[in-house]
């Protein structure tokens, strides 16, 4: 219920549009790159899922993680602007089934954008390289782990513009938080469990059991951050 | 309302903006790493730069490429939507005012920030550099004239960005595009100072600028170096070309509405 109501309010703010635009350009990144420099990559032996994403897969996440950034400050936002949340809180609806409506829509999108950039990764691989056999369950896999791994960076994005009234604030938050993931070494396992930075690492090249564990952690920070918000609504009400 | 009077009052619109301590913990974050990696800055012989000049532009160098180009993002963000709640835009844009001085006032808050942004940047760079000189036993602070010089250089070159990010968020109401559109312009600008024609993309001129001078400390690497003919006119009508359509389109929105 609570997710169509979140998806009627985004009707005319420009956040669909803006998360297929993003996808789309996010997906550009590998057709762009083949297209100008392929003699680099096509030479190369191995997979080729694996030689595209870690040719891509940098710029990419970074393009994904931004929209999501941007896509969550505009989900409260809208609340927030015109006292909106105020009317919400007064409906017989519960203040955290919101954030659930805003969390399944922004999982929803992420899950299109990255729809899209399989798909550019599919045609990269047939136009410049050949599609072997097992191609659409590794791709499948590869951005399967990329989905999961996204989990977290959504769901603490949407608890900051949650927490922040004001707009620049939590997309302020977020640019730093983007910002110190791409600072962190990515072989440091503690370290790249920062739910900003988990959705820069990807399946191709990390051994399965490294990748088993990347996953666990995404699950446990989803988890702890859904009850986090929980608090968070909590605690805010006895203060307000 | 001469226009020094006008800044003033919009610099006091975002005091309680909480805008400096983002600024200030985007630029803590960026040296930390910097601090506690210090000894790698004695291991760039193959590129021939010292360390205190490598310790130096390094720093720089992340802030230029993503840090400082999102903060003035989201500078534009603040600048905007503080006068959209409770419409306050419409009582300004009521006044006797040119609204055209007052886009221009807003842009020299802008202006503001990013200079504020990189004189906490610098300030940060003195810490960390006194730090650093006691832990590694080197001196790694540089002299404030060469410092200043850089800064400076850096300032200058980010103002056809900031005008082009100022033009994005006039021109564009709906703030998930105009947010949108001003980060995703700044990932491909690694790509772009590769090019030949990264002169005709203004998000690219900080991160080259800085660049550019770590070619020129370093004896063994060729970076490409700024070329100020096709360069400085280019800029100069990105800037005013910015300006003059952020400076028509000011409030346009709010009075058809």
């Amino acid at each position: 219920m609570s997710v169509f109501l979140e998806c009627k309010k985004m009707k005319r703010t420009g956040f669909l549009p803006a998360f297929i635009g993003g996808g789309i350009l996010a997906a550009a990144v590998p057709v762009i790159n083949m297209a100008v420099r392929s003699e680099m990559y096509q030479t190369k032996q191995g997979n080729p899922i694996q030689i595209l994403l870690s040719a891509n897969w940098q710029m990419m996440a970074m393009l994904n993680v931004l929209l999501v950034v941007t896509g969550a400050c505009l989900l409260y936002h809208i609340e927030y602007a015109d006292n909106a949340m105020q009317k919400m809180k007064s409906l017989p609806v519960r203040e955290s089934s919101v954030f659930t409506g805003k969390v399944i829509l922004t999982i929803f999108m992420s899950f299109l954008v990255l729809a899209i950039e399989a798909g550019a990764i599919a045609f990269c691989s047939y136009h410049w390289f050949e599609i072997g056999n097992g191609f659409f369950s590794g791709l499948c896999k590869n951005f399967g782990y990329a989905f999961l791994l996204m989990l977290p960076c959504v769901i603490l994005s949407i608890l900051i513009s949650e927490a922040c009234r004001n707009m620049w604030i939590s997309l302020g938050i977020g640019v730093v938080c983007v910002f110190t993931a791409t600072m962190l070494p990515t072989n440091n396992f503690a370290l790249s469990l920062f739910p900003f930075a988990t959705p820069f690492q990807m399946l191709a090249g990390t051994d399965m059991a490294q990748a088993v564990r990347y996953i666990y952690a995404a699950a446990v920070e989803f988890f702890a951050f859904g009850l986090a918000e929980l608090l968070f609504i909590k605690v805010r009400r006895s203060f307000e | 309302m001469n226009f020094l009077s006008l800044v003033g009052m919009e610099f006091k619109k975002i005091k309680r903006s909480k805008i400096f301590f983002i600024l200030l913990a985007a630029t803590v974050i960026l040296w930390m790493p910097s601090i506690l990696n210090a000894h790698i800055n004695f291991e760039m012989q193959a590129e021939g730069i010292s360390p205190e000049n490598n310790f130096f532009i390094q720093g720089f160098m992340g802030m230029a490429w993503f840090m400082f180009p999102a903060s003035m993002v989201v500078g534009t963000v603040l600048i905007s939507q503080t006068e959209r709640t409770n419409k306050g835009i419409l009582k300004m844009l009521a006044l006797p005012i040119s609204t055209a001085k007052l886009c221009l006032a807003k842009f020299a808050v802008l202006l503001g920030l990013a200079a504020t942004q990189i004189f906490m940047m610098t300030g940060m760079y003195y810490i960390s550099a006194v730090v650093c000189s006691k832990t590694q036993a080197y001196s790694f602070i540089l002299p404030p004239l060469f410092v200043g010089k850089e800064i400076f250089l850096l300032f200058l070159a980010a103002i056809p960005m900031i005008a082009f990010f100022w033009m994005l968020s006039v021109c564009i109401p709906t703030p998930v595009f105009s947010i949108g559109v001003g980060l995703a312009s700044i990932v491909p600008s690694v790509l772009v100072i590769n090019t030949k024609i990264w002169f005709a993309y203004p998000m690219s001129y900080p991160f080259f600028v800085i660049t550019s001078e770590y070619g020129k400390l370093a004896a063994n690497l060729n970076t490409a170096q700024v070329e100020l003919i096709p360069w400085i006119p280019v800029a100069v009508v990105i800037t005013i070309l910015c300006l003059a359509v952020s400076c028509i389109r000011f409030g346009q929105a709010e009075r058809r509405s």
